[in-house]
Formats: C-alpha cells, structure tokens, sequence
C-alpha cells in the first residue's frame, strides 16, 4: 500500500521514464516489499502448478485470518498478545467435538460425546465459544498493559494447549479427534482441495471485511488512540477496558472461525497444531507483515507460507529441518526489523 | 481563609470540598477547599510542588481522589472516572503535551468529535459534519496544512497548540489547561492567548495553570494561589497580587 | 507498573493466600510423610525457579526490560553440557561435535574477549603505547581466546587438561582479590602489603594443587563441562546485548521493542538448537548416582541436595557483590534512574553488560541442573524462563530476596497442587498463580522499596 496513491497522470509520467520511477522508487521499502513478496508468490505457483496452488492458498487462508483478526489486537489496539492460538484452538476443538461422529469406545480414554453436527452449524458456535472465553480471559487480562500484558498472554497460550492436552474426556487428549466433518450444503460436499481452498479464502473474505469494517468507523479510530495514550482517551469520554475487550472479543472469533476451517480442512486435530510456537510464529507475522494495516498481515502471511514452501527446495537443507530453519529465517528478521523497521513490512505502528 | 463568600451557589461552576491526594507519605493535595467562578479565567498558582498539576488531575479524573468531594455544577463526586468527565462538561490539557502520537492530526481532532457510545461508534464512519468541525479547529490552530503528519513528527509549539485544539474539539463548558503557555515561542503565545480569549468570549470556564505572572495578570479573572497542598489565597487576580504575602512568597520584592 | 491496589484486591489476595496456606497445612497435618516428600520436590524444583528468577531479577531491575534470551541461556547452558559429554557415554553414535558450532562460539568468545581488553586496558595503556600496536596485540590476544575457547569445544574429552589449569587459575585469582577485598574492607590498609604477599603466594599454592587435582581426575569434567557452558551462554548474552540491545535502546526506549527482538533471538536460537541436537527430549545423567536417601519417609536425592544449596550459594554471592562492591552500588544506580547514573559518571555499558554476563549465567546454571534432574529439550528454556518470571512475580519484582523466595515457594505450590490434581496441570497452577497474583498483589511478597 502506497502512502498516498499517485495520480494517473503521475503514473504515466513515470511510465515514460522508468529511470526516474526507479530512482523514485529505490528507497520505498513497503513498495519491494510487495513486488518481491507477490512476484514471488506468483512465479512460485506457475511454476509447482495448480494443485500445490491450491493447497498453499488454504494454508494461507487460515494464516491471513489468524493474523488479520490477531493484527486487530496488537497492531491496531497496541495489546501485544502471544495468547491467540488459544482462541484457534477453542474454534478448532468446538468444530471437531461438534461434527466428528466417530465413537471411541474402545480405547483407554473413553468415549467423548458425539453430536454429528454439520460443519455450518458448528462453525458459528466455534466463533461464539472463542468469543466467550475472550470474554472472559478478557475481563481477567484487562487491567494488564505492555510487558506485563506480553507475559499473561504467554500464560494463556500455555494453559490453553494443557487443558486441550488434559481435558481427555472432551478433547481425547494426545489422541486427537478425527473425522471432522467438511463443509457440506445439502448434498454437496467440499472434499476436494479446491472446494476447501475457496471455502477457506470465502471465510478469509469475510474476515478481512468485517476487519476493515472495524478498522475504518470511528471505533477502529478510537483503538489507536487507546494504543497511543490509554489515559488520554478516557479524558476524551472512551471507557478504554470496555473497548479493548470489544476487539480483543471479535478478535477472537474471527480465530475461532479460522480454528473452525483448519480442523475441516485437516479432518484431525490433536494439541500439538495449538502449542505456544504457533503462537509466537503468528506474531512474528504479524509484526513482520506490518502493525496496525490488514493488507500486511495478509502479505505477512503470504511470506510465512512462501518461506515454509520455498525452502523446501533448497538443495542443501534436509527436509524435516525446513520448519526449525524457517524459525531461525523468521527469527533473525524479527530482530533486523526491530533494528532498522520496528513498524513491519509496510505497517503504520511502531511499537 | 480569603475566599470570597458569595451566597448564590449558581455562580460557582467547580467546588471542591476538603479533597486530598497522597503519594506515599507526601501530601500532594492536602485538605482542598476551593470554588472556581462561572464563566471567565481562573489561573491557579504556586510554586512547583505545590499540586498545581494534581489537582488539575484530580478534577479530571486522571487520578482518583483518596478523600474529599468535588461538586461540578452542583453535583457533587466523590470519584470521578475520567471516561465520564466529558458528561461532566469537562476537559483538559496536560503538562507534558500527549497527543495521540502515531495518527495523523486529522485524526487526532476526529476521534474527539465522534460518537462516545462503544456500538454505534462501529457502524459509524467519519462524517461531513465531522470533518468539518475538524477542518474548523485546525484552522484556528493553525495546523490545517499539517493534517495528514503524524502528530509525533510535529515541533513542540505545533504539539502544544494541536494538544489545545483537541480540548476544544470537545464542546465542553469547563477547560482545565496545564501550563498552556510554557515554552512557546512569542508568535505561538498569542495565538494561544488568542484562541483562549475567544473561548472565554463563548462564555465557557477556563482553568490554567501559569508560572508566568504577566499572562496571568493579562488573562485570568480570578486567581487561587497554593501551597504545599493547601490553598493560600483566591480570589480576584489584582486583589489577590496586592496581597503582601503573594508579593513576598512569589513575585520577589 | 500496575499502581492501583485497592481494598477489594486486598480482600482477594487475603482470602487466596489464607485459602492455599490451610490446604497446604491440612495436608500437612493429615499425612505428614508424604507432605515431607513433596515439600521437598517442592523445593528442589524450586531451586531451579529460583536460579532463574534471580538471574532475571538481576538483569531486569537493572536494564527494566524483558529478555527473552535469557530463557534461551538456559537451554544453551544445558545443551552445552550435552554438547561436552555426547561422546562418552552414547558412545559416538550422537557425535554433535560440528566445527560449525565451535567457530561460532569462538567467534563469540574472541568478540567478548577483544570487548573486555578494549574496555579495561586500553584506556589505561593507551597513553604509553601507541594505539595502533596497542589494538594489533589485543587482537591477536582475543584471536588467542576464541582459538582456545575452540579448541577447549573441540576436544571435549580432554577438557580436564585444556580448562582444568583455566578454571584452576581463575579460582585461584578470584580468591586471592576476595580476601584482599574482605581484608581491606574489614581492618583497612594497615598490613595491606605482607597480606597481599602471603595471599598471593596461597593462590599460587591452590592454583597448582587445583589445577593438579583436576588434570588428573577425568572426573572433574562433568563440573568443568558446566563451567564451560555457564561461560558460554554468559558470554552469547554479552555479546548480544554489546552488539545489539545497546543499539535498540539508544534508539527506542519501548520496552516492547527489546522483548520481540529478544523473542526473535529465543525462536531462532531454540530452533538452532533443535537442528543440531534434534527436537527429541535427551537425558543428561545424574551425577551423584540415583541411589536415594531416605529422610522421614521421603526419598532425598542427593543432587536435589545439591540444586538447592546452589541457589542460596548463588543468591548470597550475588547479594554480597551487590550490597558491598562498588560493582553492586553501580548496579543499583542503573536501576535506580540510568541517566544519572551516566551523569555521575558510571559507565553504564559496561557495568549492564557484566549484569547480563552474570544473568545469563544464572540461567545457563539453572538449565543445566534442569537438565541433570528431569531431561534437555531444545524449547525447554522458554518455560523456565516463564517460570523464573512468575518466581519473581511472586517474590516481588525487582527483588533479590523476592525472587528466592518466590522461586521455593512457586516450586512449593506447584508440588502440592499437583498431589490432588494431576502432574500435568502443573503449568496450569504456575500460571494461574501469576495471573492471581498479578491481579491482585501486584507488588509480590516482598515489593521492591
């Protein structure tokens, strides 16, 4: 996103002389930053073809939402959460308990209950279930600010991944649930990977909607003010803990219809897709992309998948090393952007 | 004590009754009682120290009271919160300008002038009327040309005066300013003083903080000077500066 | 700082700490024995907290931001150890000894070494020797100390005779300015010289025989290992804070800032980690024999023993140098206000590097004897970290005393919390715990005055 979108005149000007619009151009970071990114991310499917598209664009469906809904917290609200996970994995278990309709008699753990839900009447119970714990993780986290908030929230993602590990009688525990049920509409079934990629973006489209909703009334507004000087905005009449846990709650259930959507498109869950590192690779996204826009979430998740993908094919890295060595990839560009970028890729936020 | 007694109540706007502030074992505001006028300037005074700032606080809710009242229009509070002042008819101003520093000053003006009320700030988008009234106040303070900067990447005046125009923005009966005036250049002095006549023109209260004994002779009406927590004298500003107490503790010999 | 604590809040934590103190003593009360063998898991855990929380109360009341590399410190510290003993008692088969990896560390040990002669000698030496000479000998000197540091990385089975005369030496040294510290402090100048004489030459004396003893007992490798890998992580927080935090924080001062750049340093060191040594738990052995004692009923091992006695060791030796070296007060004027501190001519940089060489190290000691007592995992730095956090949150952030206390008690809490519920929910209490205490005593135990 350009700061200020150029005129069509200017444009064609530049057009005619690409020398300048390169001179013009050398030191716009957010500008190559997309150019690299998207070019990247096109050149990538031509070439791995259709079907790898369609699989790496649900992946990325469920990243965008996670992070978007995720950016309406840290970026936009300047509550630095590594909790958000949680409310993943609440969306994800409400959808899979809800829908699976194995019976596990016989193993050790006992029987959970079964409902044999579908998918489209789960789904927005998964959102309203995140959001309910928000609401209450919430009222309990709302006193807490900057480092002190960061450490809580750590908490959170903790115990949320013990009481799904834990809770065996309604989440099986280490033995996951399988079978969950895909979206279905009358007799049409979304089982193949193009169905559920194009479910996957349709909910991403939702989700970036009602953000950008949010972001651009007067509410979204408000949240930046609370992020800049909490106290200030209440002299101004706005009762800062009521709308801190407003988005801290939609937040959320934007992360449970994500849930929601990956344990449908992975039809198995088990606690180990919802341990503290996703959570902190999330931020690293989030804050990679750029704080406080939607559009860099969306292109930091892009770059997520991308760098998962893309070092697949690196001749001299083993393959079950590609995710450890995307951390320490993602590591270090967290601490060159904290040096020389603290507001992202194309961010209007710095912490 | 010299306040002046007066037996209409309608004709203070802002009681404080007996209020006090701790901060550990020091007493910032120790046992206030003072009525501030309707309508006109009223400068508090007082060496530093002497809980010029805390009260301001106080009153705007910015820190809890741990005792006393305070009435505002004939209401009287034992807490304020601060999200509520503005129903109180109040706003204020800070010592060290705080303005909203990573959105732009458009922004920071806009977010004032919108709804208060959490839903139907959702489904609310900036207004004509809104933009406005926007455009309105950052051409009186002077920033219209600025207003897609950021606010942190003004100078310190242009921080000042936008920190002003924000108060203003909220149409409020009782403006609280601390040191409005300190460190401005001369050129930016008058336009705060300015700005300050003509809201004072508009018949609203307006409560600052000064050291600078000449902008309080030139501006204020009345006067309240403090000590230690505790008021000394108030009243108005020639009678109170004849007083040889105030002549010898502040304005030297 | 959270300021607000009203009377409700009180009322809160009153009936919470009244609440948890009868559980704990009816349990004590109704089976005596079997609260004596968690009481005592309590602590020796605790121990392990309480290392971690007094490390991090160190670095964190000087420099008042968060530092995630200190939960990577303690995985680094115990996967040094790892590292050192790999080949002898897997027989080779997890051969990690990589060139790579001892490059690196050396590189960071000449780093810290060429860091430590440019701030103590070269001020001094400057105006007798030209400096161009002056910086070509320190380098070569630092090239010398990242070549042995190398060298003592490569060899590990012959880490008794590379470091043993090292550490012999070191010990030897740090004595001998302890008792003419202690001396002088206590009777003053008088007899200073023939006190410097005699302890010179006792130095001289155990410097040999320790040297002597750990040369010939292989033996000695398992604790020079832990010397080792206590100065490396000491010596990557260093670095990173010389080479990277002093930057950030001149330019910003959001604490938020230091805490993703440190968490950035924590995903990818424990993910480097995980490359060279596997994700897999691995175990380090317990070095005093698992052969308990029995006490009471309840089984004491003696490395817990041990564990314990090594945090009050830590604590009173870190309490001493705070309270009565001029290193210590330094320290304590950086907490107290930074810019006055530099304003009074402390110089700052050097002293908030020494604290974080020393966290860390407090760290990089608890992860190792978390590792000796329960297993190493390339993540498991993060939880203790988490976990050295809530001890001093409890104890009262800030606070020395606080962060012992907090520590026993936090490992106390979670042993007899998990004896009605069930190992797992372990983290859960440690958690529940600091999100309690932070709602409702803010301050800790014992608050920072």
């Amino acid at each position: 996103m350009l700061t200020r979108p150029p005129s069509w005149q200017r444009l064609s000007e530049l057009a005619r002389n690409p020398l300048q619009a390169f001179a013009l151009s050398r030191n716009n970071v957010e500008l190559w930053a997309n150019l690299l990114i998207i070019t990247f991310a096109v050149v990538f499917m031509l070439w791995k073809g259709a079907t790898f598209a369609v699989t790496l664009g649900t992946v990325f469906a469920i990243w965008a939402m996670l992070s978007v809904s995720l950016n309406l917290v840290v970026g936009f609200t300047g509550l630095l959460s590594i909790g958000h996970i949680g409310f993943f994995g609440v969306g994800a278990y409400t959808v899979a308990i809800l829908t699976s309709t194995t019976a596990y008699e016989n193993l050790r753990t006992g029987a959970i209950p079964t409902f044999g839900w579908p998918f489209f009447a789960a789904l927005p119970v998964a959102a309203i279930a995140a959001g309910l714990v928000a609401l209450l993780v919430g009222i309990a986290f709302n006193r807490f600010r900057d480092d002190i908030y960061v450490l809580v929230s750590f908490g959170f993602a903790i115990i949320s991944f013990n009481v799904f590990l834990n809770l065996r009688g309604i989440t099986r525990g280490a033995f996951g649930i399988h079978d969950v049920a895909r979206p279905q509409i009358g007799s049409w079934v979304f089982d193949t990977e193009l169905e559920l990629m194009l479910m996957a973006m349709a909910l991403m489209v939702i989700v970036v909607g009602i953000s950008w909703f949010i972001v651009s009334s007067s509410f979204g507004r408000v949240l930046t003010a609370i992020r800049e000087d909490e106290q200030v905005a209440e002299v101004f009449g706005y009762h800062a803990s009521h709308y801190k846990l407003a988005v801290w709650v939609i937040s959320a259930m934007m992360a449970g219809v994500a849930g929601g959507m990956f344990s449908s498109w992975t039809t198995f869950i088990d606690p180990n897709s919802f341990i503290l590192l996703e959570s902190v690779l999330l931020v690293s996204i989030v804050i990679l992309g750029g704080l406080a826009t939607i559009w860099g979430s969306l292109l930091g998740a892009l770059a997520f998948v991308l760098l998962e993908e893309g070092m697949r094919f690196l001749p001299f890295l083993p393959q079950e090393y590609v995710g450890q060595a995307r951390q320490v990839v993602l590591g270090i560009l967290l601490v060159l952007l904290m040096v020389f970028r603290p507001q992202g890729l194309v961010g209007r936020y710095k912490l | 004590m010299n306040q002046p007694m007066d037996d209409n109540p309608e004709s203070y706007i802002l009681e404080t009754v007996d209020i006090s502030k701790h901060f550990g074992a020091v007493a910032a505001v120790d046992g206030l009682t003072v009525s501030i006028p309707r309508q006109g300037v009223t400068s508090i005074v007082g060496p530093n120290g002497s809980g010029k700032s805390t009260l301001i606080n106080l009153l705007s809710g910015t820190l809890p009271l741990d005792g006393g009242m305070v009435k505002i229009d004939g209401l009287g509070l034992s807490t304020i919160h601060a999200y509520e002042t503005p129903d109180h008819s109040i706003t204020r101003t800070f010592q060290e300008v705080r303005l909203f520093d990573q959105i732009s000053v458009l922004d920071n003006i806009l977010v004032v002038l919108t709804t208060r009320k959490l839903w139907p700030s959702l489904f609310e988008r900036t207004r004509r009327q809104h933009r406005e009234k926007a455009q309105e106040i950052l051409e009186k303070v002077g920033m219209w040309d600025k207003r897609s900067s950021l606010a942190m990447d003004l100078s310190y005046g242009q921080r000042k005066l936008l920190e002003i125009g924000r108060a203003m923005a909220l149409n409020v009966n009782i403006y609280l300013l601390d040191e409005p005036f300190a460190g401005l250049f001369p050129q930016m002095l008058e336009r705060v003083k300015d700005i300050l006549k003509g809201m004072r023109d508009e018949g609203r209260t307006i409560i600052f903080v000064s050291h600078n004994m000449d902008i309080v002779r030139e501006m204020a009406d009345h006067l309240i000077v403090m000590d230690g927590g505790k008021l000394l004298l108030a009243g108005e500003v020639e009678e109170v500066l004849n007083q040889p107490e105030v002549i010898s503790a502040y304005l030297g010999s | 700082m959270i300021s607000y604590f009203s009377s409700a809040d009180r009322l809160v934590a009153a009936i919470l700490v009244i609440a948890v103190v009868a559980y704990i003593g009816w349990r004590v009360l109704t089976s005596p024995e079997q609260a004596l063998q968690f009481g005592f898991n309590g602590l020796s855990v605790g121990a392990i907290y309480a290392l971690m929380a007094i490390g991090f109360t160190l670095v964190y009341s000087t420099v008042w931001f968060f530092d995630l590399y200190y939960g990577a410190a303690a995985a680094l510290g115990a996967y040094g150890v790892f590292y050192l003993r790999s080949q002898e008692w897997l027989g080779g088969i997890y051969q990690v000894n990589t060139p790579v990896v001892n490059i690196i560390f050396a590189v960071v040990v000449a780093g810290v070494a060429a860091w430590v002669l440019h701030t103590t000698l070269y001020g001094r030496l400057q105006q007798r020797v030209p400096p161009p000479v002056l910086r070509t000998l320190g380098g070569i000197l630092a090239l010398v100390v990242g070549a042995y540091a190398g060298a003592v990385l490569m060899f590990p089975s012959d880490l008794h005779i590379l470091f043993g005369p090292m550490a012999a030496i070191a010990a030897a040294i740090a004595l001998f300015f302890l008792a003419r510290f202690t001396y002088s402090s206590m009777l003053g100048r008088r007899g200073y010289k023939i006190l410097t004489f005699v302890a010179a030459s006792a130095a001289l004396a155990l410097a040999l025989f320790l040297g002597n003893a750990l040369v010939s007992s292989p033996g000695s490798k398992l604790y020079l290992s832990w010397v080792v890998s206590c100065l490396l992580a000491g010596s990557v927080g260093l670095a990173l804070y010389r080479g990277l935090y002093v930057r950030m924080r001149q330019r910003s001062r959001s604490p938020l800032i230091m805490l993703v750049a440190s968490l950035g340093i924590l995903l990818a060191l424990s993910a480097s980690i995980s490359i060279v040594f596997e994700s897999a738990p691995r175990p380090l052995p317990d070095p005093f024999g698992s052969v308990p004692w029995t006490l009471g009923g309840a089984n004491i091992k003696g490395f817990n023993l041990f564990a314990i006695a090594a945090a009050f060791v830590g604590f009173v030796a870190l309490l001493i140098t705070l309270k009565w070296t001029p290193f210590g007060r330094a320290v304590r004027a950086i907490g107290d206000d930074e810019e006055v501190a530099r304003v009074v001519g402390i110089n700052t940089t050097v002293i908030v590097a020494i604290v974080f060489f020393v966290g860390t190290a407090f760290a990089a000691m608890a992860g190792i004897l978390n590792g000796h007592d329960t297993a190493i995992q390339p993540r498991m730095g993060l939880l203790l970290l988490l976990k050295g956090w809530i001890a001093s949150v409890v104890g009262g952030i800030g606070n020395l005393y606080g962060a012992l206390l907090g520590g026993f008690l936090l490992g106390v809490i979670e042993q007899f919390a998990i004896w009605d519920l069930a190992g797992e929910w372990k983290d859960v209490v440690a958690f529940v715990l600091l999100i309690l205490f932070l709602s409702f005593w803010p301050q800790g135990l014992l608050p920072r005055k």
